[in-house]
C-alpha cells in the first residue's frame, strides 16, 4: 500500500486496487469497442476508425454515431450507476445480498413508471424518479425507529419490494396487449433504441452525484465494520445511512429511467470488485466499472441473438445466478453460513 | 405442577377446540356466500337445488356448478396448503418471518411451471404439476444453503429468499418475453388467481394437496421437539435431519401444487400462522390444523372481496394478499423490533 500527498491531505492507494481500475477501465473501452463495430451491420477497425474521426459514408456513421454510441453510452453510465448504488448499500447494511433491487429501491421506481405510463402514456422518467423517491421514504419512515437500524431496513425494504411488485404486476394487467409488451420489455431492463437524450441525462447525473460519492466513499469504508467501530471512530451512523441511501436511490433511479430496473447488476457488481480489489473497503471505482463492463456485455448479448430481441436485463440476470453461487461457495468456505 | 395450572390448560384445550370448531363454521358460511354472491346473484332456493338436485338447463346452476364450485375449491386448496405449508416453515426455522413465497419456492415451482408450459409444451396441470415440485424444492434449497440453513437470523433468510426470488422471475420474464401469446397468459396467470381454475386441474392436483397435508401432519408432531432446540430435540430422541426433510417434503408439495393450481400466492402463509398462534400457541399439532381452516376462510374471503364491485369485480386474491401482506410483514417487523426475533 501507498500514500499519495497534497499538502495536508493524503489518499492511501493500494496497488492491486489501481491496478484493477485500470484494468477494468481498459475492458470497457475493449467491449464498447466491440459493440461499436459488431451487429447487424458489421463494421471493420478501420471503418471504425474513419467513422470516429468524421470521415466516412453517412450510412456507417448514422448506424455508429446514431444507434450504437448512444446505445453504448448509456449502456455504460446505466450500468455505473447501478453498480456504485450496489456497492454502496452493500457496504453499508454489511451484507453482500442486500443490493438496492433486492430491498424495495427499483420496486419504487417500477411501479411508478408504470402508472405514469398508465396514466400519461409517457412520462417515464418523471414516474420512475417520483416513484422511487416515495418508496424510499416511505421504507425509511418505517424503518425509522430512533436511528435507521440496518436489519429492519433490509426487512422493511423486502415486505415493501413485494408490495410494489405486485402493484406493478396489477398495472401491468390493466394495460392493452401492445402497451403491456413494451412495458414488460422495459420492467425486464432494456437498451434498446437510446438517443441523446438518454446520455445526456445519465452522464449529467453521474457528474453531478461524482462529488457527494467520492466524499462518502472515505466514511462508508469504516462504516463496512461494526456499529461500535463506526460510533467509536465519531461518525454519526444515522446521518451517514441517511446519506448513502439518498444517494443510491437517486442513482438507481437515474439508471432506471433510462434502461429499465437491469436485474443483478447492482447486485453482482460490488462482490466481484470488492474480490478483484482485495481492498475490503468500498472499491467504489471498481464496483462502478464492473457494473458498466457488465450491462455492456449483457446488451451486447442480447444484440448477438437479433431474431427474438430479447431485453438486456435477461442477459443481466444470467450474470447473475453463477455470482449467487459463488458467493454462496466463498462464505460456506469461510464458514460464515 | 399445582392443580391451577393444569385447569388453566384443560381451558386452554377447551377453548382451541372450540376455536377450531367456529372457524370451521365461518368457514362454511364464506364458502356459501362465494357460491352465491357474484356477478350474477342467486338464490339460497337454487343453490341447494344446485348442490343436491342439479340441472344442467338452469342458467344459475350452471354458473354455480361450472364456475363458482371449482373456483371456490380452488381458493380453499390454496389457502389451507399456504396456510400449514407457512405454520411449518416458520416452526421448522423458528423464524416468524418465514412464507413460501418469501422463501424462494413459489417463484422456483413458478418457474418451473413457466418452463414446462413454454419450453415444453406442456399444457395440462397432470405434467407441470412434477416441474413445479422440482423448482419449489430447488428454490428451497437454494435459498436454505445460501440463508445458511435453519440456523441463520431471519433477516438473512429473507435476504436469499428475496435474491433467488428476483432471479427465478427475471428468468421468468426473460422467458415469456420470447412470444407475444407467451406473455399473454403470464401477465394474468402471475397476478395468483382462481378464475381459471377447472374441475380438471382440481381432479390432477388434489391428490398432492392429500399427501402435502398427510405428511405435514405426520412433521408436525416432530416440529415441536424441534422448536426447544436441535441439541434437546436429539436427547428426546427426535430425529432432526429426517424431521427437517419430512416438513420441507410437505412444504413443497403444499407450495408447489398451489402454484400449480393458481399461480404464485404470497403472504398468505405468513399472516395465517400469526392468526392461528393467537389462539392455539406453539402446539404445531392443533397450530397446522388450525392454519389450513384460517388460511382457507382468508383465501375464499379474498376472492369474494375480490369479485365484489368494490375493486372493478377483477381483483385476483393474489395481488389482493401481497397488497394487504407487505404492510403486515413491516408491522410484524417494527412490533418485534427487526432484531429480537
Amino acid at each position: 500500500m501507498q500514500a499519495f500527498q497534497f499538502g495536508p491531505v493524503s489518499i492511501p492507494l493500494h496497488r492491486r486496487a489501481v491496478t484493477m481500475v485500470l484494468g477494468l477501465s481498459f475492458l470497457v473501452v475493449l467491449v464498447a469497442l466491440a459493440a461499436l463495430s459488431l451487429g447487424s451491420y458489421p463494421i471493420d477497425t478501420a471503418g471504425l476508425w474513419q467513422t470516429l474521426t468524421g470521415r466516412a459514408d453517412p450510412i456507417p456513421a448514422m448506424i455508429v454515431l446514431d444507434h450504437r454510441l448512444p446505445r453504448i453510452l448509456t449502456a455504460i453510465g446505466a450500468g455505473a450507476a447501478l453498480g456504485l448504488a450496489g456497492a454502496m448499500v452493500q457496504t453499508m447494511l454489511r451484507n453482500p445480498l442486500a443490493s438496492p433491487d433486492i430491498i424495495g429501491f427499483t420496486a419504487g421506481a417500477n411501479a411508478g413508471a408504470l402508472l405514469a405510463v398508465l396514466l400519461t402514456g409517457g412520462m417515464i422518467l418523471t414516474g420512475a424518479l417520483t416513484g422511487g423517491a416515495l418508496a424510499a421514504c416511505a421504507v425509511i419512515a418505517l424503518a425509522w425507529r430512533g436511528g435507521l437500524d440496518t436489519q429492519r431496513l433490509i426487512l422493511v425494504g423486502i415486505g415493501a419490494s413485494l408490495s410494489l411488485g405486485a402493484t406493478a404486476d396489477l398495472l401491468l394487467s390493466f394495460t392493452d396487449e401492445n402497451t403491456a409488451a413494451d412495458m414488460a420489455r422495459w420492467l425486464t431492463g432494456t437498451l434498446h433504441a437510446r438517443g441523446p437524450a438518454d446520455v445526456a441525462l445519465i452522464w449529467g447525473g453521474l457528474a453531478l452525484l461524482a462529488p457527494a460519492t467520492a466524499w462518502l466513499g472515505f466514511p462508508l469504508g469504516r462504516m463496512a465494520f461494526s456499529d461500535d467501530i463506526g460510533v467509536g471512530l465519531g461518525l454519526p451512523m444515522t446521518r451517514l445511512r441517511l446519506a448513502v441511501t439518498g444517494l443510491a436511490i437517486i442513482l438507481v433511479a437515474l439508471a432506471v429511467s433510462v434502461a429499465g430496473p437491469l436485474p443483478f447488476v447492482a447486485f453482482v457488481s460490488g462482490p466481484i470488485a470488492r474480490r478483484l480489489t482485495r481492498s475490503g473497503g468500498p472499491a467504489l471505482a471498481a464496483a462502478a466499472l464492473t457494473g458498466a463492463t457488465v450491462t455492456l456485455g449483457a446488451d451486447l448479448a442480447a444484440r448477438a441473438i437479433p431474431v427474438v430481441r430479447l431485453p438486456a436485463g435477461v442477459f443481466t440476470a444470467m450474470i447473475g445466478a453463477p455470482v449467487l453461487v459463488w458467493l454462496l461457495w466463498i462464505e460456506a468456505r469461510k464458514g460464515r453460513l | 405442577m399445582t392443580a391451577e395450572v393444569i385447569l388453566n390448560h384443560r381451558a386452554m384445550d377447551d377453548r382451541r377446540a372450540l376455536v377450531l370448531l367456529a372457524s370451521c363454521a365461518v368457514l362454511v358460511l364464506l364458502c356459501l356466500l362465494a357460491l352465491r354472491l357474484g356477478y350474477r346473484p342467486v338464490s339460497w332456493a337454487d343453490l341447494a337445488r344446485a348442490l343436491t338436485a342439479y340441472d344442467p338447463t338452469d342458467p344459475d346452476q350452471i354458473v354455480i356448478r361450472e364456475l363458482r364450485l371449482p373456483r371456490l375449491a380452488g381458493a380453499l386448496l390454496s389457502g389451507a396448503g399456504l396456510g400449514i405449508a407457512g405454520a411449518l416453515i416458520q416452526g421448522m426455522t423458528r423464524n416468524p418471518l418465514a412464507d413460501p413465497g418469501l422463501l424462494g419456492i413459489n417463484a422456483g415451482a413458478a418457474a418451473g411451471v413457466i418452463g414446462a408450459t413454454f419450453l415444453l409444451g406442456m399444457g395440462s396441470p397432470t405434467q407441470y404439476v412434477w416441474t413445479a415440485l422440482g423448482g419449489g424444492a430447488l428454490g428451497s434449497a437454494l435459498v436454505f444453503a445460501l440463508g445458511g440453513g435453519a440456523q441463520a437470523s431471519p433477516a438473512r433468510l429473507l435476504l436469499a429468499g428475496a435474491a433467488i426470488s428476483a432471479f427465478f422471475f427475471a428468468m421468468i420474464r426473460g422467458l415469456v418475453l420470447m412470444s407475444r401469446q407467451s406473455l399473454e397468459t403470464y401477465r394474468f396467470w402471475i397476478l395468483g388467481g382462481f378464475e381459471n381454475v377447472t374441475a380438471e386441474s382440481l381432479a390432477a392436483l388434489w391428490p398432492f394437496f392429500l399427501a402435502g397435508a398427510l405428511v405435514a401432519l405426520a412433521a408436525a408432531a416432530l416440529i415441536d421437539a424441534l422448536a426447544l432446540g436441535e441439541d434437546t430435540a436429539r436427547g428426546l430422541g427426535v430425529n432432526v435431519g429426517g424431521a427437517k426433510l419430512l416438513a420441507g417434503l410437505a412444504i413443497v408439495l403444499l407450495a408447489s401444487s398451489t402454484v400449480a393450481l393458481a399461480g404464485p400466492i404470497a403472504f398468505v402463509g405468513l399472516i395465517v400462522p400469526h392468526m392461528a398462534r393467537a389462539v392455539v400457541r406453539n402446539d404445531m399439532l392443533w397450530l397446522a390444523p388450525c392454519a389450513g381452516v384460517f388460511g382457507a376462510a382468508l383465501m375464499v374471503l379474498a376472492d369474494l372481496a375480490g369479485r365484489s364491485p368494490l375493486f372493478g369485480g377483477t381483483m385476483q386474491a393474489g395481488v389482493l394478499s401481497a397488497l394487504i401482506g407487505g404492510p403486515v410483514l413491516i408491522w410484524l417487523v417494527r412490533r418485534t423490533g427487526g432484531r429480537k426475533l
